[in-house]
Order: structure tokens, then C-alpha cells, then sequence
């Protein structure tokens, strides 16, 4: 027997007459007996996965022991637990590599949040009241149970609707599979900043459906249309060191890379040459690119040249530079500087995201950018595209206006439509005519307070974690990991519910795994991969189409991912909300750039209050006059503006999804929420809701102004 | 020979992510004050992303630079402390010993970098946020300046482990969380009297220059210009 048993068998032979009557003493006192994994003020790391977005960064979590207030068994009392402490990136995972970004730094904040769910809960008031009862585990799985059961006898398992969030692993995985079981459709995944069209794009140009890896550490030039790799875009943190490798990684060798955009981006920021472009209008600027490749070319080689990608034989006739430079916005000579670059400094690359194809006519930037790719040889070579092999694609139907209208029981994990799909959807119309809702999320936020259920999951700090990356690097990676630490609250793992729910239905579900670890640990089969087709030249460039007409609503509207907050999801972490936005210094706000011009035209000074209207609806919010934005556009960061998600982000700030049009890419149906045109109108001056980091420190500013 | 800690910051490599301002917030246990007292001017971050524009679109330009303490070597917060809180250690870094500090901040007006920072209150965080305090740093309480340490519990623990191994410290065992944050490796730390470091080897950088070099504070962070290209 070591000390620690002894402590324990002491502790329950010693105490137990005084608690005969609670059950079983050793539950009872096992709160008293420390983690056998802890020694006071010694730190043990131990492996996780960042759940802040779909990169996947493996981390570290430093886990040291602490006092815990918590309920364990029904009791409550402090405990002493080891608990985590801090993440940093893992450098043995090939995603991170050791680094880890902002979000990722944050996402501790997640666990230790004071306002996540300790415990099932069961709706008592209205619909969207906010007010729910504490129930137990026992009472919310019978009632999750008997609501199965119920869609079941009615023969109506069609009904049973399960939304996640795209690429979520495993557990989405799990839920694929129980609705297999039971009959119901694939899980509807849904994501502002989705990708969907990149995705469809690679698909047809290569022949694999997912985000590509960009080898920038191998490339001496890359062109980037729209994509904010170095912010938000696909996997930030392996672009980050990928970029400086590029930058600074090879003796002599300084890779140079140009952005086009219309707002700066923090990657716009980075780049040699920041190239402005009409909106919608990036694919025709990479074609033009192309058509200056193939004119430079000997006939013979720009004869083999375009004779590689269909259609492309005659050289692209209808992308001269002159025409182009019409079209984009871009003079002609740059377009010829630029196309130089991309032969001369090779291996180059082409990469496109973000704003760019968030057009009506999205896919047709995107099979541009990959045919362009094409031209230069850049597919799966050092320095070039590569797509991360053994990908496995998650079974689900994207979400739109129509689908959860014919949902009768809705399963929510953590995706958040209310807030992230634009009006017109109707999802908040759509949820209020769903008889039975179940979330599965740990905070009550602008969807989850509709519903009537909810069973709050571990935290990704406490529970078994697993990412297999679409990208982000050129080896297959795949991790799965167990928790950093023991829960804090009466939660449970989502996967754990779901198999003891499957379990208990009138009539089972079979489910290939038994536990969460079970779940976690199995790694999907890799669908066999096509053979790449030849790159399809894009369909003949249609002109992208806005809403709103350009005389009554002038100004381009460009919501876009934050740094801090991605598309909303992390806004309730204090630590985000406190970090001065890297372009901006803003804090704690929303805010609208807009051209120095255009703000001396409308006569707007840094802080005042505009009215942004689109055919949607009015928004008003504080101006941040911003030198990287053409005078025609404006731009919102997304993330404020929740109604409710805590009390750091609830009524904060204002939502500029809530005012976007619900047009989609014509080709691949994906909403295209760059599409809406808007009108500006001054508010009124300022009155101190745009709050910065950077500027005058004025320890009193009321009495400044009253001076 | 003693240590001297420094720091180089490749701007050509950094992006302006603000990851390190994150990380240090999470390893120093930085509170935070909310957007009232942010409005005020008083949020707290050691290290910060500045941004310098230049020109008018469309040909705009923007540059980033992380500015900490820059642990100046003739440092001008030093000398105006009537308590010695803020004082200069052997191996050269400016600490702040909080317990000495009676909260004139003659400092911070002294500091021409402006990264000294107030604790104009108590520092609050709502269970359970609490724990994800680090114990190895102080929290600090109101009336009391603080600033960026490079991590000097990082340095301490790692100089301890050496001693305990019988080793001396090597170039790399010492990471300020900003540094370990930082994907693109922007960020170095380590000894500049010891002239094969990666630290001293950037500081001597034909890119490298100080920040207001001019005002003769001998700063030990150097940064390496950005390059340009095209």
C-alpha cells in the first residue's frame, strides 16, 4: 500500500460513521484526496487540440495543481485538483509547430469562463427567455430519450435535425453515424467564413475537395487573392511559419509576395505590394496574369503551355492587360510587373480566399486562381499547392433557408445561425416553429437560448480531443488526445450522451464506438482520391451582382473575419475582447472603416456615429478612418454584436451579418457575403463607444470636453 | 560573466498577429479592466502591436512593430523611483520590485516607450478565471506599476534547472512567453554577452536599429527593419 491509498482508507475508515447515511462514504470523501498526478507547484504538460477553428494546432496545456471550488458527487467543496494553467503551441504537431496565436492563447479562457453551464439544464420560461432549471443528467438524457422515441413512433425520424459546425472531427463523425442508425439525414454544418466554393473549386480543378496547403516555405513568390493567410484564413499558424521561412528562412533567398484586395487585411499588411481591386472582379486579374504568362512565352511553349489546361491554347485573346486593368482596377503595367514575377521568381504560387470569392460569381475567382496555379506548375511542388493526404470528408448538408423547417427535434452543437446567417435565412423563424431543441453547448448564446434542452458538454480542456487537419501541412497529420484535466462541473462529453442515448431508444442504435476515448481515437478511413483532371479553364466571367443598386447604395459593404474573434464564435473571452485589434487598436468595439477621402467628404471625424443601411436593415456604429480601403468600400469587422453570449460580449457592439443580403455563389450556392452594397449617413458625433488602445490617454475624458 | 538579457525582433517576419500580446497576458497574469477603464486609458498590456501607416491608398503602406519594455541599459524610469522599485538587476534587466512601489508613477511619465502600467485597482477575475493565474508571477495590487519582466520567471526557472544539472544555461533554454508564442519566430531571446548567441547574432544585423535610439537609452531590444521587394 502506498501513502496515498493509506491517506484514502484512513480518510474513509475515520470518517465514515459520520456519514453512514450519505451512500457510499468513498464518494463521498474522494474530494479530499489530491489528483494522484499532482505535486504541489510542479508543472506537467500534457497534449491538446485547439478548438478555436478548424486549423487544428496540436498545444500543450501546462497543468499544475490549484484549489477548486466545485460539486463532486453532490457535494460541494474545494477540491484539490491539477488543473491547466496555460497552452502553448505543441512543437512536435506538424500544424503548429511550437506557435500558437492569439485565439489559441485565449482558448483556456474557454474552461475557466464564469459564465459557462455547470449542469443540464431544462427550459422554464418562454422560448428565448433565458430562464432554465437545473435538472440531472438521469431526468435530461430520459427526456432526449422519450423525444427520439416519440419521432420514431410516428415514423418521422426525416425530422431529427443535427447542427454542428463544419469540420469538427470526430464528433461530428459520431453524429453522422446515429443519424444513420436512426434514420435521419446527414448533420447540416454551418460556418460564416465556410469555404465551401474554394473547396468545390479544388474539386474540380484538382480533384481533391478541400482547403489547399500552401508551401510557402518553398516559394520565392506568391500571390494571395484575398485570403488573410497570416489572420484568419484556413490555418493561420502553419502560414505564419511557413511566411517567415519564406521570408527569412534561406540564406540570400528573400521570398516576396503581393496581396490583392480591397481592404487591408493584417496579410495585406505584410506583403511588398498591396494591389487594390474592383470587388468581384479577382478572377479576371489572375486570367489577365495568365494571358501575359502564356504571350511571353515562345509560341511553341505557350502552345504547350495552354494546350495543358482546356480552352487555354489561344492564349485567354480576352484578357489583355489593357482590358483587364478596365475591369479589376489594376493598371496594366502592374499586371505585367506582377505576371513577370510570378515566371521570373520561381517557384511561385497563386492563393485565393476570403473576400474574393465570397462573390456571386466566387467559383469562377477560384478556378481562375487554380488554373493560374496550373500555368505555373505550382500543383504538389516544393514551393507550391499541396493537399494534405488522407483527408476525410465529413458526411454533411450545408445549412440553408429551407432546411431546419422541416425539423421537429433540432440538436445543436455550438453552431450559432441566429447570429451568423444572414436574415433572410429566417433561422430565428425556423427555430421558433421547431417542436423540441437540444444544445449541447457549454455558454447560453443568441441560438442556444432557444433551447429546451440543454446538456452542456466537458470543455476540450476536459474532454478527448482529435483533429485530423484538411491542410495546414503536407504529411497526413492526425491526433487524438486524452484530457488535460478533470472536469470542472457536471458536464458531460457530447459523445458520451449521444452512445447513451442511442443505447437507451426503443429501438438502438448500434454504434460502432462505446466511449468518448473510443470515439476520439478512431481515425477515419481516407476516401480514395480521384486522379487530378485537367484544370477546367473557368466558365466565361459574368459580371458578380450586388445587392442594392449602385445609385441608391454606393459603397461596397465588406464584413470580414476578425483576428480576435474569427466569425463571432470567441467574442465571450475577455482576454480577445482586450486585445487591441492589430490595425486598428480598437478594444472592446465595432467599428466601420472607411477611406480618409471618403470620411473628409462626408465630413466624418474618427469615432463618429454612421448609419450603415443596406436593403436588409440599419446598422449604426462609430467610424475608424482607414488609409487600406478603397474611398468606395466599407468595412466590419464580425464578432460584436451578440444579443446574448455572456457577459463580456452580450449587447455589445453591433452585427454586421444582420444586415447582409442572403445572395450566394451562382455556381456552388454558398452564401456570398461580400454581395451586399450599403448607404452611409452620419449618426451624430461621437460618444466614446469606439474605445482604442493606441491615441491620447486621457485620464478624465469627460472633463477635457467640458473644458 | 554575468548575463545580459536582450531581445531581437525581426519585423520583416513578424505579422502584427498580436499572439504574443495574448500569451504575455496569460503568463503574467495581466489583468483585464473592461471597456470602461479601457475607454479611460487605462487597459494594461506590456507588450503591444504598433502600426505606422504610410502613404495614401492606393499606394498605403502599413508597418507593425511589438514594443515591450525595451530594458534600456541607461534606463530613464530608473533613477526618478524615490523608493528604488524600479532599479536596474546585474544582469541588466529594469525590474519592479512591487513591494517597494508607492505608486508615484514618475516612472511610467519617465519611460519614453510608454509600456509602464498602473494597477489603478484591485485586479479582478470572476470564478473561476482565477485559475488560470500562473503562480510562479506576483499578482499585483492597486497602486502598483508594472511592466514587461522578459519573463523573469522564465529566466529564474531555467537558471535553476541549470544549476541543479550542473550546466551552464544554453542559447534557447530561456523562451518569454512572447517568444514561445510566436509562429513566425520574430522574436528572439538570450544572452548578449555571449557573442555566438542568435541573439547577439541578429542585434549585430546591418537591418538592426533601436527604438529612439537618439534619446542614448541603450535599449537592449533591437529591431530588424522590414525589407522591401518588387
Amino acid at each position: 500500500m502506498d501513502r496515498r491509498d493509506f491517506i484514502k482508507l484512513t480518510a474513509i475508515t475515520g470518517t465514515s460513521a459520520t456519514l453512514a447515511s450519505c451512500g457510499n462514504p468513498e464518494h463521498q470523501l474522494i474530494r479530499f484526496v489530491p489528483d494522484d498526478d499532482v505535486v504541489p507547484g510542479v508543472a506537467e504538460w500534457k497534449p491538446s487540440v485547439c478548438p478555436m477553428c478548424a486549423a487544428g494546432c496540436g498545444v500543450s496545456v501546462r497543468v499544475m495543481d490549484a484549489d477548486v471550488e466545485t460539486t463532486r458527487n453532490g457535494q460541494a467543496g474545494v477540491v484539490k485538483m491539477a488543473v491547466a494553467k496555460k497552452l502553448e503551441g505543441n512543437a512536435k504537431d506538424p500544424i503548429s509547430q511550437g506557435g500558437l496565436c492569439a485565439r489559441g492563447q485565449a482558448s483556456i479562457q474557454v474552461t475557466y469562463h464564469p459564465d459557462r453551464l455547470t449542469q443540464p439544464l431544462k427550459r422554464a420560461g418562454a422560448r428565448g427567455s433565458g430562464e432554465f432549471t437545473p435538472i440531472t443528467w438521469d431526468e435530461a438524457i430520459a427526456e432526449l430519450t422519450a423525444q427520439l422515441d416519440t419521432l420514431a413512433a410516428a415514423k418521422d425520424q426525416k425530422s431529427l435535425a443535427f447542427l454542428t459546425r463544419p469540420h469538427r472531427g470526430r464528433r461530428t463523425a459520431l453524429a453522422a453515424e446515429l443519424l444513420k442508425g436512426y434514420g435521419a439525414e446527414p448533420p447540416i454544418a454551418h460556418e460564416l467564413f465556410a469555404d465551401e466554393v474554394l473547396r468545390r473549386a479544388n474539386g474540380i480543378s484538382f480533384g481533391h475537395e478541400q482547403l489547399p496547403t500552401i508551401d510557402l516555405a518553398r516559394s520565392r513568390f506568391a500571390i494571395s487573392f484575398g485570403a488573410d493567410f497570416l489572420g484568419t484564413w484556413n490555418s493561420p499558424v502553419a502560414q505564419s511559419t511557413a511566411y517567415a521561412a519564406m521570408r527569412q528562412g534561406r540564406p540570400g533567398v528573400r521570398g516576396a509576395f503581393v496581396q490583392v484586395e480591397s481592404r487591408m487585411s493584417l496579410t495585406g499588411a505584410s506583403a511588398d505590394e498591396w494591389v487594390p481591386v474592383t470587388p468581384g472582379t479577382e478572377g479576371v486579374l489572375a486570367l489577365g496574369l495568365a494571358h501575359v504568362i502564356l504571350a511571353g512565352k515562345h509560341p511553341a511553349d505557350a502552345g504547350r503551355a495552354g494546350a495543358a489546361i482546356d480552352g487555354w491554347s489561344a492564349g485567354l485573346p480576352d484578357y489583355a492587360p489593357a482590358k483587364v486593368a478596365q475591369i479589376t482596377g489594376v493598371p496594366a503595367k502592374t499586371i505585367e510587373r506582377i505576371a513577370r514575377s510570378l515566371v521570373e521568381m520561381q517557384p511561385s504560387v497563386a492563393i485565393a480566399g476570403g473576400a474574393a470569392l465570397a462573390h456571386t460569381n466566387g467559383l469562377f475567382h477560384a478556378l481562375a486562381v487554380n488554373a493560374l496555379n496550373a500555368l505555373l506548375g505550382s500543383v504538389e511542388r516544393p514551393g507550391g499547392v499541396f493537399f494534405t493526404p488522407g483527408h476525410v470528408k465529413s458526411e454533411v448538408r450545408s445549412l440553408k433557408s429551407e432546411i431546419l423547417s422541416s425539423a421537429k427535434v433540432l440538436l445543436l452543437d455550438d453552431a450559432n445561425p441566429v447570429f451568423d446567417a444572414p436574415k433572410a435565412w429566417k433561422v430565428r423563424e425556423a427555430l421558433a416553429a421547431i417542436p423540441f431543441i437540444a444544445s449541447f453547448g457549454s455558454f447560453v448564446d443568441d441560438t442556444s437560448v432557444h433551447a429546451d434542452l440543454i446538456l452542456p458538454d466537458h470543455s476540450f480542456l476536459e474532454a478527448w480531443v482529435d483533429s485530423a487537419p484538411e491542410s495546414g501541412s503536407i504529411e497526413a497529420v492526425s491526433t487524438a488526445a486524452g484530457p488535460a484535466m478533470k472536469p470542472l462541473y457536471q458536464t458531460r462529453a457530447m459523445a458520451d450522451v449521444l452512445i447513451e442515448v442511442a443505447g437507451k431508444l426503443k429501438a438502438p442504435v448500434a454504434l460502432p464506438w462505446k466511449t468518448a476515448e473510443e470515439v476520439a481515437k478512431a481515425v477515419g478511413s481516407p476516401q480514395s482520391q480521384s486522379p487530378a483532371p485537367s484544370p477546367k479553364v473557368p466558365a466565361k466571367f459574368v459580371e458578380p451582382v450586388f445587392d442594392g443598386e449602385a445609385s441608391q447604395y454606393p459603397f461596397h459593404f465588406l464584413p470580414y473575419a476578425s483576428l480576435t474573434f474569427g466569425d463571432g464564435s470567441s467574442a465571450h473571452l475577455p482576454w480577445l475582447q482586450e486585445m487591441p485589434d492589430p490595425l486598428t487598436s480598437a478594444m472592446w468595439s465595432s467599428w466601420v472603416e472607411i477611406n480618409p477621402r471618403t470620411a473628409e467628404r462626408l465630413q466624418l471625424a474618427q469615432g463618429d456615429l454612421v448609419d450603415i443601411s443596406s436593403s436588409q436593415g440599419t446598422l449604426r456604429a462609430p467610424v475608424m478612418i482607414f488609409p487600406g480601403i478603397a474611398p468606395d468600400i466599407v468595412a466590419m469587422p464580425v464578432g460584436q454584436g451578440h444579443e446574448l453570449f455572456t457577459r463580456y460580449a452580450s449587447g455589445r457592439g453591433v452585427n454586421p451579418i444582420a444586415i447582409l443580403a442572403a445572395a450566394t455563389d451562382s455556381e456552388t450556392g454558398a452564401l456570398a457575403w461580400a454581395a451586399t452594397r450599403v448607404k452611409i449617413a452620419r449618426a451624430g458625433d461621437g460618444d466614446g463607444r469606439l474605445i482604442m488602445f493606441a491615441g491620447e490617454m486621457h485620464e478624465h475624458p469627460h472633463e477635457h470636453e467640458t473644458r | 560573466m554575468p548575463h545580459r538579457w536582450g531581445m531581437a525582433v525581426d519585423l520583416d517576419t513578424c505579422t502584427g498577429c498580436g499572439a504574443c500580446v495574448t500569451a504575455c497576458h496569460a503568463e503574467n497574469n495581466i489583468p483585464t479592466v473592461g471597456p470602461e477603464q479601457a475607454a479611460r486609458g487605462r487597459a494594461m498590456h506590456w507588450l503591444r502591436v504598433e502600426r505606422y501607416w504610410e502613404g495614401e491608398f492606393p499606394d498605403v503602406r502599413l508597418k507593425f512593430r511589438p514594443v515591450m519594455c525595451q530594458q534600456c541599459d541607461a534606463a530613464p524610469c530608473e533613477p526618478v523611483c524615490p523608493t528604488y522599485a524600479s532599479h536596474h538587476t546585474a544582469e541588466g534587466l529594469n525590474a519592479q520590485v512591487y513591494n517597494r512601489c508607492i505608486g508615484t508613477r514618475y516612472c511610467a511619465n519617465a519611460c519614453p516607450y510608454n509600456v509602464r502600467f498602473f494597477e489603478f485597482f484591485n485586479p479582478q477575475w470572476p470564478k473561476p478565471l482565477h485559475l488560470q493565474l500562473n503562480p510562479d508571477v506576483s499578482v499585483r495590487e492597486v497602486g502598483v506599476m508594472e511592466k514587461c519582466t522578459f519573463c523573469v520567471q522564465r529566466i529564474n526557472a531555467a537558471s535553476i534547472d541549470a544549476k541543479a544539472e550542473k550546466r551552464e544555461l544554453k542559447d534557447g533554454d530561456i523562451k518569454p512567453a512572447c517568444v514561445q508564442s510566436c509562429s513566425a519566430r520574430a522574436m528572439v531571446f538570450g544572452d548578449l554577452n555571449d557573442p555566438e548567441s542568435e541573439v547577439s547574432r541578429l542585434s549585430r544585423s546591418p537591418r538592426g536599429g533601436k527604438l529612439l535610439e537618439d534619446l542614448g537609452t541603450l535599449p537592449k531590444v533591437t529591431y530588424l527593419e522590414r525589407q522591401t521587394q518588387v
